[in-house]
């Protein structure tokens, strides 16, 4: 039968796009593959690990997930269902202004917010002189979990904002209509008819936050929360026990392929939510009042003050204190580093996607989709997970081919970058393609064989999402 | 931007990759110091061989080198600390290096004993302490640090850091294994606050009040008070440091070092490179700019330095570090001091 379906279908539809994104598949997904064997090896140190560090490792992951998570709910819908339902001044500005969190790191929120524990200092000696060591210990440790869940969430929020945003604009304005007729105030509606609607939204934009708070090395070190992502590097350099490096990774990995899992199956059970009438006309934004209007600014401007104006206005300070004392010694070398490594990627990756997606747009077959899709998986993976994997198989590929060496070249960082990021390309080069789908007909009738370099009639239709990202 | 000009972007972003580079004499550095570049560029000047730096964390390099190996275009390694280099000596990576210099200009115990690794400044792990709240005379060893009197009192950063790994391999090596796990679980049950941040966090905290007594490099409170920020100016001004171990061992001692690697095809400028970082024009560099301690003696300490007194340095030969480094993150992990 395989035998079969090799020779009847995938030979025949086998061509030079569809083979070239096939490699393209394996090569991102051989990293990944590379950790799920390194699974079943037992590290010297794993039993170690087990007994001491292991549990402190996970119970705090699941605490700083749980709590990023919640805080960030708790910032973005109210802010999300404000700027989606009403009018009010700076509301225009607003919309936009609440994803510039995302400009801001969560390594480099750290090094600002870490201020906060020390600010609060003089309390704490209080609580210790007062109630005695233990009871300041708890504090010191409520104190900094705190601020780091509380500024994780500052910096993430707006993953959870653009789904439920973009959600609560497609509500049908009927429903809501019809419910205020009813007689339903507005806390009701928002809660029993636009909440549940916006259901799938809030599980994505959770989803993501979740797995950036998995991602997070720099913030966790230095606040003092050894998380999974810590222990992955501490297990690999510390103990210099890779295998069993290889083996928390392989966890987390495991982990997150769960949650992947259980956010699709309740995507697919709630599809019929996302699906907007198109007879429907989106709300009209309602006026508020100027009490009300006060109250839903600072809905808005909390969570982007921790997010984004408090870091800025801390960063600008500091970069003030410095060119005063030392000059202006601006480090343009690594800023050209930065930037050239970031457009680098982002131009491989925005090539590798449109070649992926325009191949599985010639051959729209399920064996083509799925490898495409699970080659997006890396998004979902901590950046700490994916280097240890790409490790292993730059380290296998070193050690066979003599003439170069690819761990610790650009190229490594590179392709751990095209791993990991796939998704962020493949997804605007996707939703273009689909707006433009009858274009790739009209090519056909203009001359173009299929198989012809998209560059001449899809490419320039698409150029807008390929330069601009948008949210997953 | 057009398509066609974004992909020609792609190509030359894959192309500068490969590029041959001009690269003499290349060193893989740990060590994040403009003095590092002044002296490297004073080695040019007098010696017209170029030197390219490539600067990454210990780890990263020497994964790095251990999967180019022979084929690696570095000549040679520098370090922040001991451990890594007898971790890279170890791995089979260092030449052995017979150079006179090096050996009379070097003392002993900040020397590989194979002539494989040599160390250049000294760093000296102390205590540094708030005089408002703890009497000089209260402080004595690193061991006194476990007694129930410091109970909520010390600070320390987090036990990934190298610089502790090295102070609870010297523990071992003075002490056992053992003893130096019961060390590190009673200084951890002492802390003022779970291990975070960095050094100078440790400083800023003690200043502030949450300590009394925190375990960190002399230099980082050089490097306090010549912060940009004037608050951090005047916090460092409230703190003493005192060299603990005196009547015993010394204080524990780490150095930055460097080494030949074997596959270097330039062994003997990049000799000449570590030689100069041992001359006295070198030498005098890290008191002055880095507030290490020089390595050589009879180079005159800064200003700084010579108002934190002089001490009795511990004389352990630092290639042990090595061989107890990793014991030391077992014991940390045993110790919850994470």
């Amino acid at each position: 039968m395989l035998k079969r379906w090799f020779t009847r279908t995938f030979l025949h539809e086998l061509d030079l796009w569809s083979g070239t994104a096939y490699l393209l598949c394996l090569l991102i997904l051989l990293p990944l593959f590379a950790l799920l064997l390194g699974l079943s090896q037992r590290g010297p140190m794993w039993e170690h690990l087990a007994d001491t560090v292991l549990s402190g490792y996970v119970l705090n992951t699941l605490w700083l997930t749980a709590s990023v998570a919640l805080l960030s709910v708790l910032m973005a819908v109210p802010a999300a269902w404000l700027l989606s339902h009403f009018d009010f001044p700076g509301s225009p500005l607003l919309e936009w202004a609440m994803v510039l969190p995302l400009a801001v790191p969560t390594y480099v929120a750290a090094f600002v917010y870490k201020q906060v524990p020390e600010a609060a200092i003089p309390l704490l000696i209080h609580i210790r002189s007062t109630y005695g060591v233990d009871s300041y210990l708890f504090a010191e440790g409520f104190i900094r979990k705190g601020v780091l869940a509380l500024f994780m969430a500052g910096v993430l929020y707006p993953y959870l904002y653009l789904s439920l945003r973009a959600a609560f604009m497609v509500q049908r304005k009927g429903m809501i209509e019809a419910a205020q007729v009813l007689g339903r105030g507005p806390g009701s509606v928002f809660f029993s008819i636009a909440l549940p609607l916006a259901h799938p939204a809030l599980i994505a934009g959770i989803s993501l936050i979740s797995m950036e708070v998995l991602n997070d090395y720099g913030a966790v070190y230095f606040m003092g929360v050894p998380t999974l992502t810590v222990g992955v590097f501490r297990t690999w350099t510390g103990l210099g026990d890779l295998a069993s490096a290889v083996r928390l990774a392989g966890l987390m990995l495991l982990g997150i392929v769960i949650v992947l899992a259980m956010e699709g199956r309740h995507r697919g059970r709630a599809r019929f939510t996302e699906t907007a009438n198109d007879n429907s006309t989106p709300l009209l934004r309602r006026p508020l009042s100027r009490r009300a209007s006060i109250g839903a600014l600072l809905v808005c401007l909390i969570p982007l003050t921790i997010g984004f104006i408090a870091p800025l206005i801390q960063l600008l300070y500091w970069a003030y204190l410095s060119i005063q004392r030392f000059g202006n010694t601006i480090p343009w070398q690594r800023m050209g580093h930065s930037l050239l490594l970031a457009l680098g990627t982002a131009c491989v990756l925005t090539f590798i996607a449109v070649i992926l997606i325009y191949a599985q747009r010639l051959h729209p077959v399920r064996w083509l989709r799925q490898p495409i899709r699970l080659a997006g998986i890396g998004y979902a993976i901590p950046g700490a997970v994916v280097a240890v994997g790409v490790m292993m198989f730059l380290g296998f590929i070193d050690q066979r081919f003599p003439y170069y060496t690819f761990i610790g070249s650009v190229y490594a960082i590179g392709f751990g970058y095209v791993v990991r990021f796939l998704a962020v390309g493949l997804h605007p080069v996707r939703a273009g393609m689909e707006r433009v789908c009858g274009s790739l007909d009209a090519a056909s009738l203009l001359g173009h064989s299929p198989t012809h370099p998209p560059s001449r009639i899809n490419l320039p239709l698409i150029r807008g999402t390929l330069f601009f990202r948008r949210p997953c | 931007m057009q398509l066609k000009q974004t992909f020609y972007l792609t190509f030359i972003c894959l192309c500068a990759g490969i590029l041959p580079a001009n690269e003499p004499l290349v060193v893989y550095s740990h060590r994040h110091y403009a003095a590092d570049e002044e002296l490297f560029a004073s080695f040019t000047e007098s010696t017209g061989i170029p030197v390219h730096v490539l600067k990454a964390g210990a780890n990263e390099l020497m994964e790095r080198l251990k999967a180019e190996g022979e084929r690696t275009r570095a000549d040679i390694l520098i370090t922040a600390d001991a451990g890594r280099l007898d971790e890279a000596k170890a791995a089979g990576l260092l030449a052995q290096i017979h150079s006179e210099i090096l050996k009379t200009r070097i003392p002993e115990p900040y020397r590989d004993v194979d002539s494989q690794w040599f160390g250049f400044p000294r760093r000296a792990r102390v205590l540094v302490y708030a005089p408002d709240r703890v009497n000089p005379e209260e402080l004595s060893t690193y061991e006194d640090l476990a007694h129930p009197k410091w109970r909520g009192r010390l600070l320390c950063r987090s036990s990934n850091n190298i610089y502790n790994q090295s102070l609870l391999a010297s523990m071992i090596a003075a002490h056992g294994e053992g003893p130096a796990l019961n060390w590190a679980r009673d200084v951890r049950r002492n802390m003022a606050r779970p291990p975070q941040g960095s050094d100078r966090d440790q400083l800023r905290a003690v200043a502030a009040g949450l300590g009394d007594v925190a375990i960190v490099n002399t230099y980082y409170l050089g490097l306090l008070l010549h912060s940009p920020d004037p608050r951090e100016r005047a916090l460092a001004k409230t703190l003493r440091i005192f060299f603990p171990n005196q009547q015993d061992r010394g204080t524990h001692m780490n150095i930055s070092g460097g080494a030949v690697l074997k596959s270097s095809s330039q062994k003997d400028n990049a000799t000449r490179l570590l030689e100069f970082l041992v001359s006295d024009q070198a030498q005098e560099v890290f008191p002055a700019v880095t507030y290490e301690y020089p390595v050589v003696e009879g180079i005159e300490w800064s200003d700084l330095q010579k108002s934190w007194g002089s001490f009795h340095a511990d004389d352990l030969n630092l290639s042990q570090l090595g061989e107890d480094g990793r014991k030391s993150v077992q014991l940390f992990n045993l110790a919850d001091w994470e």
